[in-house]
C-alpha cells in the first residue's frame, strides 16, 4: 500500500499543481449487540479500504476518492481531482495560497493491551452475555441493551512536499442501556453515557466495570420513576465529566473551529458566534477556564504524528485564563487570522476531503476533588449522563437535558431528580464557571460520532475534563 | 462486471443452502459541490461499491460487510463465517429473511453524476450569485447530484435491483452586512425541472423580505407559520414514534392507538413514493415492495412503518413504508392569507439541531434558522434572531389551525456514511401556542 501511495503522490509532482496530497486508510470494525438479554448480532467489516486524491491547482482544491483499487479507477481519480480543481477555478474569487511547510516522516502504531481483533468471538460475546443478563433481572426494566464497538485504523498520509506518514490506532467503545417503565412514563439511564469511545482495544471494557455499574444504573433507572423534577428557576450545578466532556464540544470545540468564522459549513453544521477581532481579547470564560487542543496526546483518539494536510501533532491553547487566544485551523485559513496552523485538518477515511476538526479537545484541570466541589456547593444539582443536546446555528445558544440529576443541599446529595434541563448563551455559561476539579478527577472521554462536513464525515476524538461547577444557570425549559 | 456479481451472488445463495444469506450490494456515487462567500469550496467526486452480507444458520447470525467485494473474496468470508457460526449464540426473535418477491414496475433512469456537469453546475450558481450581489448577499450551500444502485438478493429468492439519481440545490443567501440568511431550494431526479428563474424570484423574494432589520423576541407562546421544510421536519421525526422497531422498543408514542382519532380532522399523512414529485423507491432496505402507506388519516393513527424483523416480532403486517416519501394532504388556504391572519407572530423558514427529549411523549428541543420573520397585524416585517423551541409533535398537530392549498417539496439529506437525498411534499401550516423558550440572540 504504501508503494501505491508513493507513486500516486510521484505523480502528481507537476507544475500545474501547486499542492497534492494522498491519503489511504484501511480500517475493521467488529460490533457485538445484545438485546433483553439475547444475542442479536455480531457483524464485522474488515479491510475497509479507500483512497482520497487532494489537488491544489490555480488556487482551488479539487477531490476525488475511491474505494476502486484497480488502476483504471485510480487513474480516473486522479484525472478527476484535476479536472474538479481546473473546473472549479472558474468560480472560485480568492485563490487559497498555502505556505510551504517542512516534510515529516515517521510511523506510529497502538498497541492495545488486549487486542478486540485477536480475541476469540467467543470470549467478547459472552463478556457481553453476562452483562446483557444482569440488565434484564427487573420487571420494571422493559427494555435494554449492550454493545461493544471495536475499530483499528490504519492510514497513509503522503503530500508534495515529502511528508509520508504511517499510523495505526485502536478505538473501543462499549455501552448499555436500560429502559424503566410505570405503564406510563419511560426513563433510560446508559452507562457510561454519550461519550463512551476510548483509545484501547478490548481493556476499555474491563477498565469500566460494567457488572458493578449495572446494578447502580437500573436501580437509578427505577427510581426515576418516582423522581421529582427541577422546580427551579435558575441554580447552580456542577457537571460531571461525561456531559461536560458534550458541553464543551458543542459549545467551545466546535465553536472555535476556524472554517465556521468564513462560512465554511453554513450549508450544514453551521456558523459560529466568533469574529476575528475577539482573538486576544474576547472573555470566553472565567479566568479559571482554560481550554486546549492537543493532537500530541497518544492517550486521546485525536494523537496523530501528522494532521491530514502535512501539519505536525501540537498542543495549541485556545482559551488561556479565560481569554480567547487562538482557534482550530487549517493551512488554508490560519494565515487568515494570522495565525499558525494547528494540526486539526483531518478526514475520517481516504476517500474523504479532510475539514478542521477537533482532535483532543481539553478543558484543563482545576483542584480538588468531585467530593469536595459537592460539599462546598450549599444548593444545586449535579448533572451527568447525557440525554438530549442541541445548539444553534451559531453555538451561542444550548440546551441539554441529561438522564439524571442529584439534588444538592447544605454540601450533600440529598435525592436525584429526572431529566434535569438546563440552557444558558455560551459566554454567560463559561464565565459562570468558578470550579473546576483536578487532575485525580481529570480523564479523556470520547465520542465516534461528530458530525461534520458534506458528505457527512462521523470523526472519533476525545476530550479531556474533570467536573466542573457552574453558577446561577437557568433550569426553567419544559414542553 | 455488475451483473457477473449480481449473478454470482443469487449462485451462492443457492450453493450454500444449509444457511439463509443475504446479500445488500450497492454502487454509490457522488458529484459534491460546495460553495461559500459566492465562490466555491470544493467540488468532490467519489465512488464506492459496498456489500453487506447477513448469514443464518438457524437462528444463529452472523454479518460483516466487505468494500469493493469480487465473488472469490466473498466466497472465502462466507466459508469463514461458517466456522464461527456454529458457536455464536441464537438469536431467538429471528424467524426468516426477506420473502417478498415481488417486482416493482421498472422505469428508466438517468445517471445525474454523468449528466450534470459541474460546468453546467457552476453556471446556474454564478447567475444566483449576481443576482443576489445587488442586494449585497452572498450565497453558500450545495450542489449534489447522486446515482446510487441496490441490489438485494437472499436465500428466499428475491434478486431485486434499484436505481435513483437524486439532484439537490440548497442556496443560503447571507447578508455581508448582518448575516440575515434566506433559503432556497430544489430536489428532483430531473435538472430540467430546475426553473432557474423561478427559483431566483423566490429566493429574491426572501432577500427582499430581510430589509427591515433584526429585532429580538421574548421566550413565550406564539402564533407561528411553519415553512413546509420545517412541518416536513417535525412530521419526519414524528415518523420515529411509528417504526415497529420503536414499538418494541417501547418508546412509540403510538403505542396502543392504531384506529384511534389523536390528531385534528385535516391531519393527513402518506408514505408514498409513488407521488410523481418524489425519488421513485422501489422497495425498503430487505427488498421489501416500497408502496404508498396511510400514516394518518383525517386524524386518526393508521398504521405503523413495519419491516421484516420486527413484523415477525410485534405481529404486525410487515408494508416496506419507512418514511423516505412523506406526503401531508393539503388544506384550503393561500399563503397569503394565512399570514394576513396573524396579529403578532412568526413565520419560520427552517429548524436545526433537534433533538427528542423523550421520544414516547414526542418532546423535543431545537432551534429556528434561515429566515425567522416577525408576522405583525398581517404582514412579514422584521427578521428575527434565531429562536429555541422546546414542544412536543403532538401537541404542534394538535395546534394546526389551518394548512396552504398548495405543497412544496423538500430535499433532505441525509448526512452520515454515504450521503443519501430524500425528497418530502408538504404545505405551511399555521399552528397556535407555540412554545418559545429562549433566543439564540444572534442570526
Amino acid at each position: 500500500m504504501k508503494k501505491l501511495v508513493y507513486d500516486i503522490i510521484n505523480k502528481l509532482n507537476l507544475p500545474k499543481i501547486e499542492f497534492a496530497d494522498v491519503r489511504l486508510t484501511s480500517q475493521d470494525n467488529e460490533f457485538i449487540y445484545f438485546e433483553n438479554g439475547g444475542f442479536k448480532s455480531i457483524s464485522k467489516n474488515f479491510d475497509d479500504i479507500s483512497l482520497g486524491i487532494r489537488v491544489l491547482i490555480n488556487g482551488t482544491w479539487g477531490f476525488a476518492g475511491t474505494n476502486k483499487f484497480d488502476k483504471t479507477s485510480i487513474e480516473k481519480a486522479m484525472k478527476r481531482a484535476i479536472k474538479n480543481a481546473e473546473t472549479g477555478s472558474i468560480f472560485r474569487r480568492d485563490k487559497i495560497k498555502l505556505s510551504p511547510h517542512k516534510a515529516i516522516t515517521g510511523s506510529y502504531f497502538f498497541k492495545p493491551e488486549k487486542d478486540p481483533f485477536l480475541m476469540k468471538d467467543d470470549e467478547k460475546i459472552n463478556y457481553l452475555g453476562k452483562i446483557a443478563k444482569k440488565l434484564t433481572t427487573n420487571d420494571k426494566i422493559v427494555h435494554s441493551y449492550v454493545y461493544s464497538e471495536f475499530f483499528r485504523q490504519y492510514k497513509i498520509y503522503a503530500n508534495t512536499e515529502n511528508t509520508f506518514v504511517d499510523s495505526l490506532v485502536y478505538d473501543t467503545k462499549p455501552v448499555f442501556n436500560v429502559l424503566s417503565s410505570d405503564g406510563n412514563h419511560v426513563y433510560s439511564r446508559t452507562f457510561p453515557g454519550h461519550m463512551a469511545g476510548r483509545r484501547a482495544g478490548f481493556e476499555a471494557l474491563e477498565k469500566m466495570d460494567f457488572e458493578t455499574n449495572s446494578e447502580i444504573v437500573i436501580k437509578e433507572a427505577i427510581d426515576l420513576l418516582k423522581a421529582p423534577i427541577v422546580e427551579h428557576e435558575k441554580a447552580d450545578i456542577i457537571i460531571g465529566g461525561g456531559h461536560l466532556a458534550l458541553q464543551l464540544h458543542e459549545s467551545v470545540g466546535h465553536a472555535t473551529e476556524a472554517d465556521r468564522i468564513f462560512g465554511k459549513e453554513i450549508s450544514y453544521a453551521g456558523k459560529t458566534f466568533i469574529k476575528p477581532d475577539m482573538l486576544g481579547n474576547f472573555k470566553y470564560g472565567s479566568d479559571i477556564v482554560n481550554i486546549y487542543s492537543d493532537s500530541s496526546d497518544k492517550n486521546g483518539m485525536g494523537f496523530h504524528i501528522v494532521d491530514d494536510e502535512g501539519i505536525e501533532g501540537k498542543k495549541v491553547n485556545i482559551i488561556k485564563n479565560g481569554v480567547l487566544v487562538d482557534q482550530q485551523t487549517s493551512r488554508e485559513i490560519a494565515p487568515l487570522l494570522g495565525l499558525e496552523p494547528s494540526s486539526n485538518m483531518i478526514a475520517v477515511t481516504g476517500d474523504n476531503f479532510p475539514l478542521v476538526r477537533m482532535t483532543n479537545f481539553c478543558l484543563a484541570p482545576g483542584k480538588g476533588s468531585l467530593k469536595d466541589l459537592i460539599s462546598e456547593t450549599e444548593n444545586g444539582y449535579l448533572v451527568d449522563n447525557t440525554k438530549t443536546w442541541s445548539i444553534d446555528d451559531n453555538r451561542n445558544n444550548f440546551q441539554f437535558t441529561t438522564e439524571i440529576g442529584w439534588k444538592i443541599k447544605n454540601g450533600e446529595i440529598v435525592g436525584i431528580v429526572k431529566e434535569p434541563t438546563y440552557y444558558g448563551i455560551t459566554k454567560d455559561f463559561w464565565n459562570a464557571c468558578d470550579r473546576i476539579c483536578g487532575e485525580e478527577e481529570w480523564q479523556y472521554h470520547g465520542t465516534f460520532q461528530c458530525g461534520k462536513g458534506e458528505p457527512g464525515q462521523a470523526l472519533h476524538l476525545s476530550h479531556g475534563v474533570a467536573p466542573a461547577r457552574f453558577r446561577n444557570i437557568a433550569m426553567n425549559a419544559k414542553a | 462486471m455488475i451483473e457477473k456479481m449480481r449473478t454470482g451472488l443469487a449462485d451462492l445463495c443457492k450453493k450454500y443452502d444449509n444457511i439463509k444469506i443475504s446479500f445488500s450490494y450497492q454502487t454509490w456515487e457522488t458529484d459534491f459541490l460546495r460553495f461559500y462567500q459566492s465562490q466555491i469550496n470544493y467540488n468532490i467526486r467519489r465512488e464506492n461499491v459496498n456489500l453487506q452480507v447477513s448469514i443464518y444458520k438457524d437462528k444463529k447470525p452472523y454479518s460483516f460487510a466487505m468494500s469493493n467485494p469480487d465473488l472469490v473474496k466473498v466466497e472465502e468470508k462466507i466459508s469463514e463465517s461458517l466456522e464461527i457460526i456454529d458457536s455464536l449464540p441464537e438469536d431467538n426473535d429471528f424467524v426468516d429473511l426477506e420473502k417478498d418477491t415481488r417486482i416493482a414496475e421498472e422505469h428508466s433512469v438517468v445517471n445525474n453524476v454523468e449528466n450534470v456537469t459541474l460546468a453546467q453546475k457552476i453556471e446556474i450558481l454564478q447567475k444566483i450569485s449576481e443576482a443576489v450581489k445587488k442586494y449585497n448577499f452572498e450565497i453558500y450551500g450545495t450542489f449534489i447530484v447522486n446515482n446510487v444502485t441496490n441490489y438485494i438478493i437472499n436465500s428466499n429468492g428475491l434478486n431485486k435491483a434499484e436505481t435513483y439519481s437524486p439532484i439537490m440545490l440548497e442556496v443560503k443567501a447571507v447578508s455581508k452586512e448582518n448575516q440575515v440568511t434566506v433559503l432556497e431550494s430544489f430536489g428532483s431526479v430531473s435538472l430540467e425541472k430546475l426553473d432557474v428563474d423561478k427559483f431566483l424570484e423566490s429566493l429574491i423574494l426572501k432577500v427582499q423580505t430581510a430589509k427591515f432589520g433584526v429585532v429580538d423576541l421574548p421566550a413565550k407562546h406564539y402564533e407561528v407559520i411553519l415553512a413546509p421544510r420545517c412541518i416536513g421536519e417535525y412530521l419526519s421525526y414524528l415518523t420515529y414514534g411509528m417504526t415497529a422497531g420503536s414499538l418494541d422498543q417501547k418508546e412509540s408514542f403510538f403505542e396502543g392507538k392504531i384506529n384511534e382519532k389523536i390528531f385534528p380532522e385535516n391531519i393527513t399523512l402518506t408514505d408514498n413514493p409513488s407521488d410523481p414529485d418524489l425519488i421513485p423507491f422501489k422497495y425498503d432496505g430487505n427488498g421489501h415492495l416500497y408502496q404508498k402507506t396511510e400514516l394518518i388519516k383525517n386524524g386518526v393513527f393508521k398504521n405503523f412503518m413495519v419491516d421484516n424483523y420486527y413484523s415477525y416480532k410485534t405481529g404486525l403486517e410487515e408494508n416496506g413504508a419507512n418514511g423516505s416519501c412523506l406526503v401531508m394532504d393539503e388544506g384550503d388556504k393561500d399563503l397569503a392569507e394565512m399570514i394576513s391572519g396573524v396579529k403578532h407572530g412568526i413565520y419560520i423558514s427552517s429548524l436545526h439541531y433537534m433533538n427528542f427529549i423523550n421520544p414516547k411523549e414526542t418532546s423535543l428541543t431545537g432551534l429556528t434558522r434561515d429566515g425567522t420573520f416577525l408576522i405583525e397585524n398581517g404582514e412579514l416585517k422584521n427578521v428575527v434572531n434565531n429562536l429555541r423551541f422546546t414542544v412536543k409533535i403532538s401537541d404542534i398537530l394538535n395546534n394546526i389551525t389551518e394548512i396552504e392549498n398548495k405543497s412544496s417539496i423538500v430535499p433532505f439529506s441525509e448526512n452520515y456514511g454515504e450521503f443519501d437525498i430524500s425528497l418530502i411534499k408538504m404545505p405551511h401550516v399555521k399552528v397556535n401556542n407555540f412554545n418559545i423558550t429562549s433566543s439564540t440572540k444572534t442570526i
